[in-house]
């Protein structure tokens, strides 16, 4: 079990089975009639507020959940290069990455790199517009945060997800150059990357053979 | 209310063992579910306890104003919300989930709730029965992950109807860009789950070609409050978007309503398109902008238009929102996959379907992003709940373990008597959004909920009146040609542009080219 579960659903668990017993009553006359006595709101702030004084922080998903209970939750650190072993081929470009295809395009993407991962970045691109032929690395494989902007990209990393997940579904739709399921090594705004669209998108079985990862990326050129 | 005999159980378990494996291979085969905008996994969690509660009371109400296997009849003519991923799976999938849930905490014994286990699966058996009457199946998978609802009469309006698209073509580029809107507004709308979107499908076409029928939901004011404002340019709710490919073989279509195709799907072998909209007050398909292909290549950029400025619009609006907000929006778009049951039934209340439990508001403060994802993760994929154990000599059809996603009802339970038969029926709820205030939006125009629900009491639509009901693909078969034959297809054929009147008997080889006053595709 993992440990956030196997901490909170037991906690429940030992709860309602110490106020069910006293209740001296039968379940059926207590399951539903007098659920509240069971488990409570106040019951499931104790739980999460014990966690909380052992010192526990939650990881965050949606960046709402960050801002809004910072105390709550881990701080972002900077995650280590997921990939790392990439090699530099005749013409001095090293490649810096890996994905799945999602359409399969007859040359390859080459453009600067934007990093986005929050509200703000998106609401300023909505304001001032997407600089031509930038290249978003996004790790959030959803296709909420970005829904205003996607089209206005000449391309995609995708740093989750598969080319089922809705931001694959997406690039399909709008035909943006894409890349999910990507390892990358640090890239910097600015960075100047190509991608490898031309490869194959990943068979109807890659994500249970793990047969996955045969896009490249290659670093261009560094911003200054 | 239920009947609790032998019989009873034994079918519900069936039905509720084939879920749980078909639920577990959709988990583990399909996609990742994540947001950075939304917290996700929270919210997919509240909205199952949120069915849990409150849906066995809101089924039993609307079957008895419409019987489930007619909202499946009406749900196979045309394309409504109730499809296949909200009514035929997530309705009684999100039901079950979340009684696991609370057995988990042991807030709930597998034979408590009886009464309304086997009343929302036999509601859910009745309507997927009905919904697949053509093709006999009950669900996708059954059908070898496949989906064809749809009979000869319609099908044949959308082959001779639907105009052929050349890659390049101002109604090609059109088609694409809109379907792609729609996809990604339908998202948005839908708190980043899919089900605005639906597909369905492939029928053959012939020629190497095939159909599928792609349909969005919910686009403009209607039942969601944050929709209240947005889009109201768009004179419709719902549009449904046939397109017709070459060279593509869709090989799968399965019960999240999302295909696969060889080669993938590639807008470069989009061969013909077309658009209708339906909604619970339309008799068939109603076409929009048909009548030529510049006219509808028109319409579409038109819509496209609208549907750009309400994304941007849209997603200011939730960017402002608190947390807590955007949970309750996620959760009560998933527990209220069944409530277009409501509509056609003429029963619905916004409080039903868009308010959160009280029995549901106490989980809350459990709900951070980890938690949701990982015990999401426990429930649906590792099968990790030590109640979702067999013994150690069964194997499940996908995993080969002995563990199953949806635990079963004891038959104890007809010699037993320490449970309790039913959650209850005193729904009390809440959200933190703000009230809806807007109208709904149908076709019949913008009405109120009042006026919705009394028109939607009063319809049924021609196909599904008298014998008509009865006289499926297998009946036509052995009538065509005859009097009450050549009434049902002119039924459907009502507003088609090249079969108005023309009956049945039709054969592929008799419609006529769509190549008229289309983009010059051929046949």
């Amino acid at each position: 079990m993992l440990p956030l579960p196997g901490r909170f659903n037991g906690a429940v668990r030992a709860l309602a089975a110490q106020r069910f017993a006293a209740t001296g009553a039968r379940w059926k006359d207590v399951v539903f009639e007098r659920q509240f006595d069971l488990f409570s709101l106040a019951d499931a702030r104790a739980v999460e507020q014990e966690a909380l004084d052992d010192g526990y922080r939650f990881d965050f998903s949606a960046t709402v959940s960050l801002e809004s209970e910072p105390d709550k939750y881990k701080r972002p650190e900077r995650e280590t290069p997921a990939f790392t072993d990439g090699g530099t081929n005749a013409d001095g470009r090293r490649q810096v990455g890996v994905g799945d295809n999602v359409i399969r395009k007859s040359a390859t993407v080459t453009g600067p790199v934007a990093l986005i991962s929050r509200i703000e970045q998106v609401m300023g691109y909505l304001a001032d517009g997407i600089p031509e032929g930038t290249i978003a690395v996004i790790d959030d494989s959803g296709g909420t945060l970005t829904a205003p902007i996607i089209e206005g990209f000449a391309g995609v990393i995708c740093l989750g997800g598969t080319v089922r997940s809705h931001l694959g579904i997406l690039a399909r739709e709008y035909d943006v150059p894409t890349l999910m399921n990507c390892k990358i090594d640090t890239l910097s705004d600015g960075d100047v990357v190509e991608l490898e669209v031309t490869a194959a998108p990943p068979a109807a079985d890659a994500y249970e053979t793990g047969d996955t990862g045969h896009a490249r990326i290659w670093l261009v050129g560094n911003e200054g | 209310m239920a009947e609790l005999d032998y019989r009873s159980l034994l079918e519900t378990n069936n039905y509720l063992r084939t879920l749980s494996d078909t639920t577990y291979w959709l988990c583990i085969t399909r996609t990742v579910q994540e947001s950075k905008l939304f917290p996700m996994n929270p919210y997919m969690l509240l909205s199952y306890l949120n069915s849990f509660y409150r849906l066995p009371t809101l089924l039993r109400e609307i079957d008895a104003a419409t019987p489930a296997e007619e909202l499946g009849d009406r749900a196979r003519e045309v394309s409504l919300k109730v499809d296949t991923v909200n009514a035929a799976w997530g309705m009684p999938a999100f039901y079950l989930i979340g009684r696991e849930m609370l057995m988990n905490w042991g807030l709930l014994r597998p034979g408590d709730a009886v009464e309304d286990v086997v009343d929302v699966l036999d509601f859910s058996r009745r309507f997927n029965l009905a919904y697949h009457r053509t093709d006999g199946h009950i669900s996708n998978k059954e059908f070898g992950d496949r989906s064809q609802f749809l009979p000869e009469r319609t099908l044949q309006v959308f082959e001779a109807d639907l105009h052929g698209v050349t890659p390049g073509d101002r109604l090609h580029t059109a088609a694409t860009k809109l379907v792609a809107q729609l996809s990604q507004y339908a998202f948005l709308a839908h708190c980043e789950c899919r089900i605005g979107l639906h597909n369905s499908g492939p029928y053959n076409f012939g020629e190497g070609r095939q159909l599928i029928v792609r349909d969005f939901f919910d686009l403009t004011e209607g039942d969601y409050p944050w929709l209240d404002g947005i889009a109201t340019r768009l004179p419709v709710n719902n549009l449904t978007i046939p397109i017709v490919f070459k060279d593509t073989n869709f090989h799968l279509m399965d019960d999240w309503a999302s295909f696969e195709a060889e080669p993938s799907y590639n807008a470069a072998n989009i061969a013909a398109v077309g658009m209708y909209t339906s909604d619970a007050l339309t008799d068939g398909y109603v076409p929009v902008g048909m009548d030529n292909a510049d006219t509808l290549a028109e319409t579409m950029e038109q819509y496209r238009e609208i549907l750009n400025e309400a994304t941007a619009d849209l997603w200011k609006r939730i960017a402002t929102w608190t947390r807590e907000q955007m949970i309750d929006a996620g959760a009560l778009v998933y527990s209220s996959v069944a409530k277009d049951f409501a509509h056609l039934a003429g029963t619905y209340r916004q409080e039903d379907w868009l308010s959160l439990d009280d029995r549901v508001q106490r989980f809350k403060p459990l709900m951070n992003d980890e938690y949701g994802r990982d015990n999401l993760g426990e429930m649906v994929g590792l099968l990790g709940f030590p109640h979702q154990k067999t013994n150690e000599y069964t194997m499940a059809r996908y995993s080969g373990l002995n563990q199953n996603m949806l635990t079963g009802i004891p038959y104890s339970v007809l010699t037993d008597d320490d449970f309790a038969p039913t959650a209850g029926d005193r729904l009390s709820g809440s959200s933190s959004l703000p009230a809806k205030n807007g109208l709904w939006t149908t076709s019949a125009g913008r009405i109120d909920l009042d006026e919705y629900n009394r028109r939607a009491r009063g319809f049924t639509p021609a196909v599904l009146q008298g014998a008509n009901r009865y006289r499926d693909e297998e009946w036509v078969k052995w009538h065509h040609g005859s009097a009450e034959a050549d009434e049902l297809y002119r039924l459907a054929q009502r507003g088609s542009r090249n079969l108005e009147g023309r009956g049945s008997g039709l054969r592929r080889a008799d419609l006529p080219d769509a190549g008229e006053g289309a983009s010059g595709a051929d046949r």
